[in-house]
């Protein structure tokens, strides 16, 4: 069984659509921007990769719940669903929920209501959506809805999902991983082997799943199979075996073989302990799978975007597998050991047919999730 | 009407998830069969002697509960051993947790920590608590349980939708057991978000398919029969597959939930959040509870949930049977 994706949508720092998301991942120019969201004299790390839409002069809450509603809206409306959703399920995977609203509101006073921490709310507000499912799976969160999705689809309880994913940085979250990491990173640097950790990003991404043939628009990839997991090994860091378990189920799902894989969405949050595991998995699972899939790593342009990040990276797979172009991992100029052989696309973008994709995302909680899709012809 | 009704598009050969135990960590309730009233009750759990303990430490409160309760839960299932430790099928176990305030203490103190004297005040310790999955991590962690992982944060229905996804996990054969933990913490944050003092509460379930109860010797304690999210709670009845002519044994949901009496007839109703408290993200396991202290008291019918409705975003009914 396969399911169709037939409406796609993204935000990050460095575009508002998918196309645009993509020809800044090509152009490969550094998108780091000096850390404006809080207030730089309390953190040590200066840099993010926020959307740098916040009014003059301070935060404002549910930036994360804006950039959903327009990320949903434009999805449907890429699938020819219209702008009502009363008759079909949303699920939004989220590291952080309405968290940097809530922070806002505890500190500053500012007006947020209990039910604006999860998305249902303002999906009811905007598309009359009911049956709508707030999932907080860390940064595997979009591809476990994706998994579900198919699961819902294949139960019969619904021929049409929209799966999205949204973030914005939190300074819990931000602050608190800048209090553990060992060195200040100045830029998020997945693989090199200058990497000295993750950065946070802020975005959002959406796309519309139905049933096989259901749809009445152009199917622009089909899911193949979704894989998930929990390492049930550490709280925040990952775990070969459990990596490589998801790896294997998502295969087994999809009904393909190592060799089979043309592109490797990485995870790659450029800590040293996800990208050592990530890529040593990755070694042994295509090793003898011929020459290899070409691999990249977004997070390095996008920065962490969190829960939607996993879903980021898959439209960019789709976009990759339309056009027959791999953009290149930014600032990848010396690979860790790890990663020696694997096929790290690095300073220009690299061309050549592509056919099936595999899209890693891990989370804290060691939850991981891994989704193949392959391209529509 | 809503497209995701398990009842009215009921597939053939679909199996059977039944609730096989059921663990407390909630003051003023002692058992389970306690939850049919009068609440709170003598005993219960005690906060201030069951929060502390070695696997405990460096965890957030919500955490601590879950932990307490799952642990039970799964000593009731007979899936531990005598030191504790999971002799069920590991990889192929869920952990499901419903909350909705179940960090946000833990994200409002570390953002005014960095306000007053900015990171370098903060814990270390505190890294995993700033995502709101931390709680079903610690679970799977604690008893090796490596199967799907999810966490639903989805404001009042969060319990009852979130025992539909662990069923829904079994049914695709992701997993061949769920634990579902429905959490939520005491604390200031918690007390102004609800604009009422808050409650600890934590409270969990083994959910299993029935050829794998039966095969294994384990009593069902019920039976998820249907579900349904949908705008408002007639709509969220007739999804589910609650006829409106229909009477049922034991209706658990919200006394005040405008015009719920003519929605269906009940022998008997019990309003839990009237009489505990505020339970938020825990309420629909808590509910899954009660229903099964209905069957296991010998009473007769079937028993509905529900959740939600006037006020928020929407309303989430389950029916349950033996």
């Amino acid at each position: 069984m396969t399911w169709d994706i037939t409406g796609m949508a993204a935000i990050a720092n460095i575009g508002a659509s998918p196309e645009e998301i993509f020809a800044a991942l090509c152009a490969g120019q550094e998108s780091r921007t000096p850390l404006k969201a809080f207030d730089p004299e309390k953190y040590r790390a200066a840099y993010a990769y926020e959307i740098d839409d916040r009014p003059a002069g301070g935060d404002i809450p549910r930036r994360a719940t804006r950039w959903l509603t327009t990320v949903v809206r434009q999805a449907a409306a890429d699938a020819g669903l219209g702008e009502d959703l009363s008759q079909i399920p949303v699920l939004v995977g989220t590291t952080m929920r309405e968290q940097r609203s809530l922070e806002l509101w505890w500190r500053d006073g500012v007006d947020v209501a209990l039910e604006d921490l999860h998305f249902g709310t303002a999906l009811k507000a905007a598309f009359g959506a009911s049956t709508t499912y707030t999932f907080a799976n860390a940064c595997s969160a979009t591809l476990y809805a994706l998994g579900l999705a198919t699961d819902m689809i294949e139960a019969g309880t619904a021929d049409t999902v929209v799966v999205a994913g949204t973030d914005a940085a939190t300074e819990s979250g931000f602050g608190t991983l800048d209090r553990v990491q060992n060195g200040i990173p100045d830029a998020l640097r997945p693989f090199d082997a200058t990497h000295k950790g993750m950065l946070m990003g802020e975005g959002a991404a959406a796309v519309v799943v139905q049933r096989a043939g259901t749809g009445n628009g152009p199917v622009h990839a089909r899911v193949r199979g979704v894989g998930m997991n929990c390492d049930a090994h550490h709280a925040t860091a990952p775990d070969p075996d459990g990596i490589t378990r998801a790896v294997l189920d998502a295969h087994r799902r999809a009904g393909v073989r190592a060799r089979d894989i043309d592109l490797v969405m990485l995870h790659g949050s450029g800590t040293p302990l996800n990208d050592a595991a990530e890529a040593g998995v990755l070694r042994r699972i295509f090793d003898g799978a011929g020459s290899g899939p070409r691999m990249t790593a977004i997070k390095a342009m996008t920065g962490h975007t969190l829960g939607g990040s996993g879903l980021l990276s898959l439209v960019m797979a789709v976009l990759a597998m339309k056009e027959g172009t791999v953009p290149p991992v930014l600032g990848l100029t010396e690979p860790i050991p790890e990663a020696a052989g694997l096929g790290l696309v690095r300073g220009v973008p690299a061309a050549g047919p592509l056919a099936i994709a595999q899209i890693d995302a891990f989370g804290f909680g060691g939850i991981n999730a891994v989704a193949i899709v392959e391209a529509a012809r | 009407m809503s497209t995701t009704s398990i009842a009215r598009r009921r597939i053939p050969n679909v199996r059977e998830v039944v609730v096989t135990s059921i663990g407390l960590a909630l003051p003023g309730v002692a058992t389970y069969g306690d939850l049919l009233g009068p609440l709170p009750g003598a005993g219960g759990f005690d906060v201030a002697t069951g929060l502390s303990g070695r696997e405990l430490r460096h965890k957030d409160r919500a955490s601590r509960l879950a932990l307490r309760a799952a642990e039970s839960a799964l000593h009731d299932a007979g899936l531990t051993d005598d030191a504790a430790a999971f002799t069920g099928a590991a990889d192929e176990t869920a952990v499901v947790v419903s909350t909705n305030l179940g960090n946000a203490d833990s994200v409002c103190e570390a953002a005014a920590t960095i306000a007053g004297a900015g990171v370098r005040a903060l814990s270390p310790l505190g890294l995993p608590q700033t995502s709101s999955n931390v709680t079903a991590g610690w679970v799977a962690i604690r008893y090796g349980l490596r199967g799907p992982n999810l966490t639903v944060c989805n404001g009042a229905t969060s319990g009852l939708d979130a025992l539909a996804w662990a069923r829904n996990l079994v049914v695709a054969g992701r997993a061949e057991a769920a634990v579902v933990v429905g959490v939520e913490p005491a604390n200031d944050v918690a007390t102004k978000l609800l604009g009422r003092q808050s409650t600890d509460v934590a409270v969990a379930v083994v959910l299993e398919p029935a050829h794998a109860a039966a095969s294994r010797g384990a009593r069902p304690r019920a039976t998820i029969a249907g579900y349904a999210r949908a705008p408002d709670l007639s709509g969220a009845l007739a999804a589910a597959g609650v006829a409106q002519e229909e009477s049922v044994g034991l209706w658990l949901g919200d006394e005040a939930e405008a015009g719920a009496r003519r929605l269906l007839a009940a022998t008997r109703h019990i309003d839990l959040e009237a009489q505990l408290g505020p339970l938020s993200g825990a309420l629909g396991i808590l509910q899954c509870a009660a229903a099964a202290a209905h069957f296991e008291s010998g009473a007769t019918g079937r028993v509905l949930a529900t959740a939600g409705g006037h006020g928020h975003d929407a309303a989430a009914a389950l029916l349950l049977t033996p």
